[in-house]
């Protein structure tokens, strides 16, 4: 357990978790299984209140004395803004987890790949080294794909389907909230959407797509959409996998507990929110971060993935 | 661009002689064109149809012999070859790249920009940087549209430049001026890349939360504006407002131009080092002298990705006189606005931009958004909608504005207050009156 003792150790020299992990017995550290019941969770409220007290920007989470190489303000609909730090090993680690994405969602060497959010969202500048200064590389880079992005808002639905036609990417990221304005402007265009494109692919922060939407809008757009799942408080991705329709994630790169389940008491009791531990932030760490999000565990087991973490949310 | 101590600092080329930046550009614009011949077909079909030999080009005199095209040439290719490859790009397949857009009131164009590309052209950028005052060390605010160019560029100026960076979560659009403030105040940064319209947007914000500019921007020491003119005058009240030591601007374009003021403000550096620029008449396509305003031409020096060849870009600009106080010899550019915003009123040609000038002397209406009203034809009257300024308007600062017109531009004005001005996505705007005034965009 020397990654969990090194990631406790680290932790410590921020402020914010000095503080919460001075309480834990040092057994917690023993073992993955002491380490969840013993070591705290970190809450949004407990990062937004911190950065109300402090002022600090990281929420007091970033344990060097050199400023981060690039600071990301979040996009979290708190009163007060939160941010996360990067230096190299959290860009190079976040973005080896957008590349797994995207490779399991089928993308190859010379592939195009649409982005239609932000440049802000991790889907977008973790995309190609291109867009984030210090990142050595990025998904489109490790993978040989050419990226193109369009600012995320509704209104620019109409460029998303310029890109569409004139790009023909394999997969389109959209916001889930761009949907909507997005299948307008289709309809408007009135394109068949699978003759450009192979899969859109809805994101969100700390939300996922619901299946009757989902659903809704693969029968209106008449292509396949999958899911992926952004918590950026804790750097996280996870992405639909085409073969078994569960959220995949990894981890040698996070620790993904469901915590009612993890008490194994009794009758499954259904989804709770998902608690993310990131082995590779280890500037801004993120401990048992527990997310807004809804889910449960699945057994390993994928022919896509046979080892990858598998979500049901 | 060398080295020093490990560290980018920018080398002697803009100070380079005329006579050696001009073998320096022509040299360039033949290895540009031997690309173009070898590889490129949007070139080959556009110089085949005009008789053209590229590869015969000795001189500046036969380089603007060469055929222009526009984006509207663009957009045709776009839609014909139902493609963003046009053939305007290389295909370089080894070397990774991203593909941008450029957005207008035509539509939505595409630059493919392979590492290279954005290797060269940001290390040019990162003098412009450099001259801003951005230094080692710093952190620097950028807004992060990877649609755009820019963001590539920026990109590669911060890690060339040894800076961190901040960026605010969104794009700068004026609805996210909120977030942009709170990463100015809260993270600090010691240099600002903005968009203009978006630091207007930014004093709004402070007005609404009831903050002094001068607070939010106190880590700020300098500031670089893209993306509209600022006059002298709105300028200096800019730098008072926002407590900042400068503000810089500059211009540019990602088919190819990239210009720079530096202290004194006198006009823009043109980055010889990456762009060639021509002013053409319009009407018969001659090369216009300096002093001369004509449409701005211009040719990308980066045989890489995208390469635009004598490129008209339909903004009005010229060439400005004499050399700069600062000694750097690379020539100065003004840039007016695109030519489809000029309002012709007693046979002159009007600008937004020649109007704020006189706007700005009326201290009451710095920064207060107006625009032009446009009917068809020639018009004897300069028609203006001014937004009523706090302290309410009347006669008399209607009066002192249709004077400043006058004297500066020789016509007559008419000046009608409105409460709450449309504002055009860059800069101000000018509003068809037979097109129900809605504003172009
Ligand atoms: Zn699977
Ligand atoms: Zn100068």
């Amino acid at each position: 357990m020397r990654k969990l003792k090194q990631l406790i150790g680290q932790a410590s020299a921020a402020p914010f978790y000095q503080r919460k992990l001075a309480m834990i017995s040092a057994g917690a550290s023993s073992s993955l299984k002491a380490f969840t019941q013993k070591a705290p969770t970190t809450t949004l409220e407990e990062l937004i209140a911190e950065k109300r007290a402090t002022g600090d920007p990281y929420s007091s989470r970033w344990n060097k004395d050199r400023a981060p190489l690039v600071v990301f303000q979040l996009e979290y609909d708190s009163e007060t803004s939160l941010y996360i730090g990067l230096g190299r090993e959290e860009l190079a680690g976040y973005a080896e987890a957008l590349r797994r994405c995207w490779s399991l969602l089928g993308l190859r060497r010379g592939d195009g790949v649409g982005i239609f959010d932000y440049g802000t969202s991790p889907v977008s500048y973790l995309a190609s080294s291109a867009f984030t200064p210090y990142l050595r590389r990025g998904a489109a880079d490790a993978l040989g794909c050419v990226v193109i992005c369009n600012d995320g808002g509704a209104n620019m639905s109409r460029r998303a389907v310029e890109i569409i036609k004139y790009v023909r990417p394999r997969i389109l990221f959209l916001r889930s909230d761009c949907l909507h304005p997005f299948a307008l402007e289709v309809e408007k265009e009135s394109i068949s959407l699978s003759d450009y494109t192979g899969a859109l692919v809805a994101v969100e922060n700390e939300a996922v797509l619901s299946t009757a939407d989902r659903e809704a809008y693969e029968k209106r757009l008449a292509v396949r959409i999958y899911r992926m799942l952004r918590i950026d408080a804790a750097m996280f991705l996870a992405v639909e996998c085409p073969r078994c329709r569960l959220l995949h994630t990894w981890q040698d790169l996070f620790l993904v507990e469901s915590p009612a389940q993890d008490n194994n008491e009794g009758a499954n009791p259904g989804p709770t929110p998902l608690v993310i531990t990131n082995w590779f932030a280890k500037s801004c760490p993120a401990i048992r971060y527990v997310s807004q999000v809804k889910a449960t565990l699945e057994p390993a087991g994928c022919p896509r993935g046979p080892k990858d973490v598998r979500i049901a949310a | 661009m060398k080295a020093q101590r490990g560290r980018f600092y920018p080398d002697a080329m803009d100070t380079w002689p005329e006579a050696k930046l001009r073998r320096y550009q022509l040299q360039r614009l033949r290895l540009v064109l031997q690309h173009a011949r070898r590889g490129l077909s949007f070139y080959r079909q556009l110089y085949g149809e005009a008789k053209s030999r590229p590869g015969a080009v000795r001189s500046f005199e036969d380089f603007a012999r060469l055929p222009t095209f526009t984006k509207k040439d663009v957009l045709d290719a776009i839609r014909n070859n139902k493609s963003f490859r046009t053939g305007i790009e290389s295909r370089e397949r080894a070397d990774a790249g991203v593909l941008c857009m450029t957005s207008g009131t035509l539509g939505t164009s595409f630059l493919y920009l392979p590492r290279r590309w954005a290797e060269i052209r940001g290390d040019s950028l990162a003098r412009a940087y450099w001259w801003a005052g951005l230094r080692p060390g710093m952190r620097m605010l950028m807004a992060a549209p990877a649609w755009h160019s820019l963001a590539v560029q920026e990109t590669r100026v911060i890690h060339r430049l040894g800076v961190t960076c901040v960026v605010p979560w969104g794009t700068f659009l004026p609805r996210h001026a909120s977030g942009f403030l709170a990463a100015i105040a809260e993270v600090r940064p010691d240099f600002v890349s903005i968009f203009l319209p978006m630091l207007y947007a930014l004093l709004a914000e402070c007005r609404r939360q009831n903050l002094r500019p001068a607070d939010a921007f106190r880590s700020v020491q300098n500031v670089l504006v893209v993306g509209a003119p600022m006059t002298p005058l709105s300028r200096a009240k800019l730098r008072e407002e926002l407590g900042v030591k400068d503000l810089f601007e500059g211009l540019g374009n990602p088919e190819g131009l990239t210009a720079m003021e530096c202290s004194h403000h006198g006009g823009h550096h043109i980055f010889v080092d990456c762009c060639y620029v021509e002013i053409i008449d319009p009407r018969s396509g001659a090369p216009l002298p300096a002093e001369k305003r004509g449409n701005v031409v211009i040719t990308s020096l980066i045989p890489h990705g995208s390469a635009y060849i004598r490129y008209d870009t339909e903004d009005v600009g010229e060439i400005l006189p004499g050399s700069c106080p600062c000694g750097r010899t690379w020539p100065l550019l003004e840039v007016y606005d695109r030519r489809v915003n000029a309002v012709e009123v007693a046979r002159k040609e009007i600008f937004p931009y020649d109007v704020r000038l006189c706007v700005d002397k009326v201290p009451e209406l710095i920064h207060i958004p107006f625009a032009l009203l446009r009917g068809r034809g020639t018009a004897q009257l300069l028609k203006l909608k001014v937004q009523k300024p706090a302290g309410g308007a009347g006669e008399v600062l209607a009066s002192r504005l249709k004077t400043h017109i006058k004297e500066a531009l020789g016509v007559e004005a008419r000046v009608e207050w409105t409460e709450e001005l449309p504002q055009r996505w860059k800069g101000v705007a000018v509003i068809d009156e037979e097109n129900e005034g809605r504003p172009r965009v």
